[in-house]
């Protein structure tokens, strides 16, 4: 039993709890109504789609206050308070969410995460070919593409709607193509949210993105590391704030780490940057998800660190590292 | 006077001679602009007739924070106050005949600053000696639609009234009967029955739907209403499941040929 007692093996347990919490959490800790989720601010793509889900992302209402609140500022003259509370508390809440956190929202509870390295799991069980690492180059092209969406799906698109610049469709853009929204609905039941609008050709674009978007996406994931988290608009989100997250990555290699580059082959956001020499250095990029495997499959002693404020909660190490291939290993036959 | 005669005969027709409920007033069209979103409450109406009743008297509004304000009847017309309180309200009326009590319930969801009380709390507070309970009641930012199956409970003295027989009729001229079971509880799938519907959510305006239950009691006669507004389901009309299914399985391919692709190419692989 105790070969099997590592880190992945308790993120994966928490996982499929925080899955349950989030996509069924209503018929059991919370209850239907919006007023009664957990925080209605999660840093993670939890859907508010979903009726049966225990807290939902925050950019839903971001999203929203950008188009009704934010834009009265350019429209209704509506004083500056007054049309930045809503946004401010949202962005609070998230703040104070990622200090507990931080990004490990991510890597331990976002449903379209795990649900992503479930299909994973299925293609290797599948035989398909992983792709374990992109290349450079194609990792700093990608990287963008989740800036863009954050700045026009989730801010500027929704102040346009609200403003009367453009339609009402874009007024929450995101919401419409996440592939979270498909996904979690489905897994309680629900088609009600796959579908193509015949509303307009804002309307038609936006529900056809969102579906052959899910599609690419369960059918990049068998082969691929989590193919849209390194797209996802959270991710820009919660590195505004990373600084303040008690929980970080910190590596500490000045004297022991030779640059074998297991850790960059573990992180499925291909995170080249966690190669490079660091000494005593807080290394948790934007795009890291805090999932912790980089850890696991360094062979040095106390290179790479969980670290919770001054507590260092899990370090690397050569033992742990040998018992981690050796599951690697027998889990890919 | 064409339009304000039509939804008044509408309703007459409809209802004339019928249970006491609460319907939206027909001079009052709601905030427009936000009648467009799923139920923010900017749309909320702030008049409302009372059919079938007493034209005059008092009917209690339950806030969000479950205080309770009494508003006139003036002509069988309410007018809500303002409120700076977000969430849901019940519009309340009990008016006692000379055999028992008739009583109408309305929910409905204000705009404002959001109150930390759950909806639950405001459902399950007792308001009528019978009463249907939504169970629950529609989500905030969202509302009842069409094709969609929705649950209440029938509560008599606060107390759930099984395998007692309840009446569904909406402003389409939909009329269906059912019984709560052993829990007292109820599923009622709203109809499908808009007609001229036009592709979006905006372009198309709610009907009403009215439940009513009856009871006979040591000698009294109770009856109970709930009125609610419901839209057509754009599944049923401008969204296609299939399409979306269709495009679901492309992307998928999509996928595949990347796969195709990359693994050809001898890209990095474990």
């Amino acid at each position: 039993m105790d070969k099997l007692l590592t880190m992945s093996a308790l993120r994966r347990v928490i996982q499929l709890t925080a899955f349950v919490f989030f996509v069924y959490g209503a018929t059991i800790f919370t209850t239907f109504y919006t007023g009664d989720k957990l925080t209605q601010n999660l840093p993670a793509l939890s859907c508010a789609y979903d009726m049966k889900g225990g807290d939902f992302c925050t950019l839903i209402p971001l999203q929203h206050q950008m188009d009704h609140r934010v834009s009265g500022l350019f429209t209704q003259n509506a004083k500056l308070m007054e049309a930045l509370l809503p946004t401010l508390i949202t962005i609070g809440t998230v703040a104070a969410l990622i200090l507990v956190l931080n990004k490990a929202f991510c890597g331990w509870l976002c449903p379209l995460g795990f649900f992503q390295e479930v299909i994973t799991m299925i293609g290797t069980k599948l035989g398909l070919t992983q792709i374990t690492a992109l290349g450079r180059e194609t990792v700093l092209k990608i990287r963008p593409i989740k800036w863009f969406i954050f700045l026009f799906l989730v801010l500027i698109f929704p102040i346009l709607t609200g403003i009367g610049l453009l339609g009402h469709e874009w007024g929450a853009p995101f919401c419409a193509i996440c592939p979270s929204r498909i996904m979690t609905t489905l897994a309680t039941g629900d088609m009600a949210q796959v579908y193509v609008s015949e509303a307009g050709w804002g309307y038609f674009a936006l529900s056809l993105i969102a579906d052959l978007l899910f599609g690419l996406m369960v059918a990049l994931a068998l082969f691929v590391r989590q193919p849209f988290c390194r797209i996802c608009p959270i991710l820009p989100m919660q590195t505004l704030f990373k600084k303040i997250g008690l929980l970080r990555l910190v590596k500490n290699g000045s004297s022991h780490c030779d640059g074998c580059g297991h850790c960059v082959k573990a992180c499925p956001m291909d995170i080249y940057e966690i190669q490079e020499v660091a000494a005593n250095h807080d290394i948790t990029h934007s795009d890291c998800t805090l999932c912790g495997r980089c850890i696991e499959f360094c062979p040095q002693d106390g290179v790479m660190n969980f670290k919770y404020g001054p507590l260092t909660l899990h370090s690397s190490s050569k033992q742990g590292f040998k018992k981690r291939l050796k599951i690697d290993k027998w889990w890919k036959g | 006077m064409k339009k304000i005669l039509t939804p008044l005969l509408l309703t007459l027709s409809l209802y004339g001679g019928q249970p006491l409920h609460w319907a939206p007033h027909h001079c009052d069209t709601g905030n427009r602009a936000a009648s467009k979103h799923g139920g923010h409450g900017g749309s909320e109406k702030t008049m409302f007739s009372l059919m079938n009743g007493e034209k005059e008297g008092v009917a209690r509004l339950i806030l969000p924070d479950l205080s309770t304000e009494e508003l006139n009847i003036s002509h069988a017309i309410v007018t809500l106050p303002k409120t700076q309180m977000g969430g849901y309200a019940a519009l309340v009326v009990n008016q006692r005949t000379g055999t028992g009590v008739n009583s109408a319930i309305r929910y409905l969801s204000l705009h404002g600053r959001p109150v930390k009380i759950s909806p639950t709390k405001l459902t399950s507070l007792p308001k009528a000696v019978l009463e249907i309970v939504p169970a629950p009641l529609h989500r905030e930012h969202d509302r009842y639609t069409g094709s969609k199956e929705y649950r209440f409970l029938l509560t008599f003295q606060g107390e759930p009234l099984p395998h007692t027989p309840l009446i569904l009729e909406t402003n389409n001229k939909t009329s269906q009967t059912y019984t709560s079971d052993e829990k007292g509880v109820f599923a009622i799938t709203l109809p499908n029955d808009f007609k001229n519907v036009k592709p979006g959510r905006s372009e198309n305006k709610p009907s009403e739907f009215l439940l009513t239950a009856t009871l006979k009691d040591s000698g009294l006669h109770y009856q109970s209403t709930l009125s609610m507004p419901y839209y057509a389901n754009p599944n049923d009309y401008w969204q296609s499941q299939q399409m979306g299914a269709i495009a679901i399985f492309f992307g998928f391919i999509g996928g595949l040929l990347i796969y195709r692709r990359t693994t050809s190419k001898g890209v990095k692989r474990g």
